[in-house]
């Protein structure tokens, strides 16, 4: 215990005969900042809903900090701060009172803290909830989440209705957060906002994590993109070892390399090439190969966990 | 279709069980000199006209009740469709088609119309039929007139709470306002039934409109100018508004910033508190005016009800004593005690709603725990309820002592307190359904309410099986300050809701929270 911050094991939840959550096995380690990556329905919600002990497990186990969700909700969520994708408050309470609510009931109060968030998110905290946008109401729940310091931020889409300013402050408080040694668990369809926050990602799909690792390794496994333009005629590559999906545009060859790469830059370098360029695969197309959105997916290794 | 059938329903059982309880003419005549010039009763439910015949007893008995349940269920529908689906953020969606927000919002009252429509066909029904009956009699013509004349109430605060949709900018915020008009309108007819010399105030309550339309015993078609007329007028009014007002705002001026009031957010308990705190001060105010008239009236109903043998006979089968102040207020409490219920049902339904509405998910992922949670507002709820009971009590003894009626205080301040064990019971009963059934919790509780007092009701008058009237919690209490308080059936009452309220509790520790 203290090193492990979020551990399940076969954690699952069905509805009726549908598995929103197949046997989840995840680890998440103190100060790390986790990303969780999955399409609308994937389990992402569910998971947290779980990791909160707001709904009980169909089966399987949950810990935060070494303590059940289900039977030490209490002692789990002195430990962490959650925000949800969408804020229902009370509306008959202004921004302040909310604040000051919440933060008497997770017990830690820090009010220097707390107005210097408002004043980066830029609330107004005496207005009244029902007459605050969207966004505003999240920037009241992220707020906070983010005021009590807690060791474990739980975020379930929390830039969700934030404007792009907003967006820059969270990722801010993020760096932050990760700085004083919080764990961060961040859940989020917005793949830049993961790409630049998250040191590991998993990536969910119809309720069964599909892929866990750092993106150096996720990159590692999948395949880099090559682009070469050659001076005379174009050399046929199909024959060469980890090569495919090739296009030929005139003068200039797109393919992909799984593996290594030097059986490829043999056949370059005998062909006269011009001018070469290659590049690791964005996280969109990580996520998009995935889901079988784009048409190099047939490649097994690509899914090795 | 449900509250139609309760309509035509409570309409026809009350004919029915008028004619087989009140057989001979020497009973009815006997009842006529009871009730007949009874101001007590005369400032509940209304004056008796006729009551030596069915078609009369019949209106005497059901009218000023249902055109209070028609103008609740009015107001509750008008400010659900009309501004809760705003609240909600559905209107929003409707308004992005084809439509502008007059024309959505005639629509909603056109949707209204025909829900209204209905309540009133099923009513008009199931009286055309009973009305057949050779025992009843009751003419077609009449029958029809007698069905208008029930929804009227409904029709009525169904534009009221359209126009305090409009004027208001939230749906709770409406409802208070229309509830305002409707308590309003109810003590105006009180006042003006009350035998004062002040029966023309009448005219000036929707609720006395109603009264003057004198179904079945000497209809005045003429009071339904006023009812349409109003009821127009405010619907114009809310559509015309509608239009020019934006989307989610108000038309009387709302504040949306606030100095900020933390003395009550110490904590989860104090948040309770002052989340609840308007509505009970409303209800507060509401139960302790109710308490005043009933004080205030109870001598001279007394008398009369005192000096009729076969209505003494009522009252010993009750096993009522004392002076007739105490009797009449023993029946009188019935209402008190349903008032107190309905704070009961009310918190149950606002708990719900914290957990479908998702607001419950800010605190409980916090550190608070599911049972200490429902425990507060489980407890602030009870405390209320004793609250109502003690205030009930209180205002009817300054009511009564105001008149001389010769009423003790601690009779009364028993009596207030007597009603309190239904009320705790049905709150028990809600907390069990949030465990088990959340999302049947407040339609069950109100239905245990609206069926308990209803039997109650009907039995107080006519007598039922008791089999059936054993199924009403009301029924279970004593009718205190008739007859003393028994203290040993409100402890099972109470122990019965508590049972309720620790299963309830076990089983929503165990569950998963659920949306509406």
């Amino acid at each position: 215990m203290g090193t492990t911050a979020i551990r399940t094991e076969g954690l699952s939840k069905r509805y009726g005969t549908v598995d929103v959550l197949s046997s989840l096995n995840l680890e998440v380690g103190q100060g790390e900042v986790v990303g969780y990556l999955g399409p609308n329905g994937a389990g992402k919600t569910t998971t947290i809903r779980l990791l909160l002990g707001l709904i009980q497990p169909t089966m399987g186990r949950a810990e935060i900090f070494g303590f059940d969700c289900h039977r030490q909700p209490v002692d789990a969520h002195r430990r962490l701060a959650y925000v949800a994708g969408e804020a229902s408050l009370w509306p008959s309470l202004t921004g302040a009172e909310t604040l000051h609510l919440l933060g008497r009931v997770q017990g830690r109060l820090d009010p220097a803290y707390r107005d210097e968030l408002i004043g980066r998110f830029d609330l107004d905290p005496s207005k009244k909830v029902r007459a605050y946008s969207k966004g505003n109401r999240q920037k009241l729940i992220l707020i906070a989440a983010l005021m009590c310091r807690s060791e474990l931020l739980l975020l379930d889409e929390p830039t969700s209705g934030l404007d792009p300013l907003m967006e820059q402050a969270f990722r801010h408080c993020v760096y932050e957060a990760r700085d004083r040694g919080q764990t961060v668990f961040l859940s989020s369809h917005i793949l830049s906002e993961v790409e630049a926050l998250c040191d590991r990602v998993g990536i969910l799909r119809d309720g069964m994590l599909v892929e866990m690792g750092t993106l150096a390794e996720m990159r590692h496994l999948s395949a880099l993109t090559v682009e070469a333009t050659f001076d005379g005629s174009v050399p046929d590559l199909s024959r060469v070892p980890g090569v495919r999906s090739i296009e030929v545009e005139g003068q200039v060859v797109r393919c992909q390399v799984q593996g290594t790469v030097e059986p490829l830059l043999k056949v370059l370098a005998a062909s006269g090439v011009h001018e070469l360029l290659s590049r690791e695969p964005s996280l969109e197309e990580l996520f998009l190969a995935h889901y079988g959105a784009s048409s190099e997916t047939e490649t097994p290794s690509t899914h090795a966990s | 279709m449900l509250w139609g059938s309760v309509f035509g329903l409570y309409l026809a059982t009350q004919a029915l069980a008028y004619a087989s309880t009140y057989k001979t003419p020497a009973a009815r005549a006997s009842l006529v000199r009871e009730f007949g010039s009874n101001t007590g009763i005369a400032a509940i439910v209304g004056p008796a006209r006729d009551i030596g015949t069915v078609a009369g007893f019949t209106v005497w008995k059901c009218l000023a009740v249902l055109a209070i349940l028609g103008a609740v269920w009015g107001l509750l529908a008008g400010t659900r469709l009309l501004r809760g689906e705003e609240d909600a953020g559905r209107w929003e969606l409707l308004l992005a088609g084809q439509t502008n927000r007059r024309r959505a919002a005639a629509q909603g009252l056109a949707g209204l119309a025909a829900g209204l429509a209905a309540l009133w066909a099923i009513t008009a029904l199931i009286t055309v039929v009973v009305g057949r009956s050779s025992k009843v009699n009751i003419s077609a013509g009449g029958a029809l007139f007698l069905a208008v004349a029930a929804v009227a109430g409904a029709a009525m605060f169904l534009a009221v709470g359209a126009l305090a949709s409009q004027l208001a900018a939230t749906r709770r915020q409406a409802a208070a306002y229309a509830g305002a008009v409707l308590g309003v309108s109810y003590a105006l007819r009180m006042v003006a039934d009350s035998g004062t010399g002040l029966a023309w105030l009448r005219w000036a309550s929707p609720l006395g409109w109603v009264e003057e339309l004198q179904p079945l015993t000497a209809s005045k078609p003429l009071a339904i100018v006023p009812i349409v007329g109003l009821t127009i007028v405010l619907g114009g009014l809310a559509v015309h508004l509608a239009g020019t007002r934006d989307l989610g705002a108000s038309t009387l001026p709302d504040r949306a910033s606030a100095e900020p009031h933390t003395r009550l957010l110490f904590g989860p308990l104090g948040f309770v508190i002052r989340l609840v705190r308007p509505t009970l001060v409303g209800w507060g105010i509401g139960i302790g005016a109710m308490a005043l008239l009933l004080g205030f009236v109870a001598k001279s109903a007394g008398i009369a009800m005192t000096s009729s043998p076969s209505l003494r006979q009522v009252l010993s089968r009750l096993g009522a004593r004392g002076n007739g102040a105490t009797a009449y207020l023993g029946v009188a409490f019935l209402i008190i005690a349903a008032l107190v219920a309905f704070i009961a049902a009310g918190q149950i339904s606002a708990t719900r709603a914290e957990e479908a509405d998702g607001r419950l998910d800010q605190l409980l992922v916090r550190p608070l725990s599911r049972t200490a949670w429902l425990t507060q507002r489980l407890l602030v709820a009870a405390v209320a309820l004793l609250a109502g009971g003690l205030l009930a009590g209180v205002l009817t003894w300054i009511g009564a002592a105001v008149q001389h009626s010769g009423v003790d205080f601690p009779t009364l301040v028993n009596a207030g307190l007597n009603v309190v064990p239904p009320s705790l019971c049905i709150l028990g009963i809600g907390a069990f359904m949030i465990g088990v059934w959340p999302r049947a919790a407040s339609i069950a509780t109100y239905g245990v309410l609206a069926w308990s007092f209803l039997v109650a009701l009907v039995g107080s008058i006519v007598g039922l099986n008791h089999w059936l009237l054993d199924t009403s919690l009301f029924h279970q209490m004593a009718s205190a300050p008739a007859v003393p308080a028994n203290w040993t059936t409100g402890m099972a009452l109470a122990t019965v809701g508590a049972t309720g309220a620790i299963l309830g509790g076990i089983a929503f520790k165990r569950r998963d929270l659920t949306g509406a």
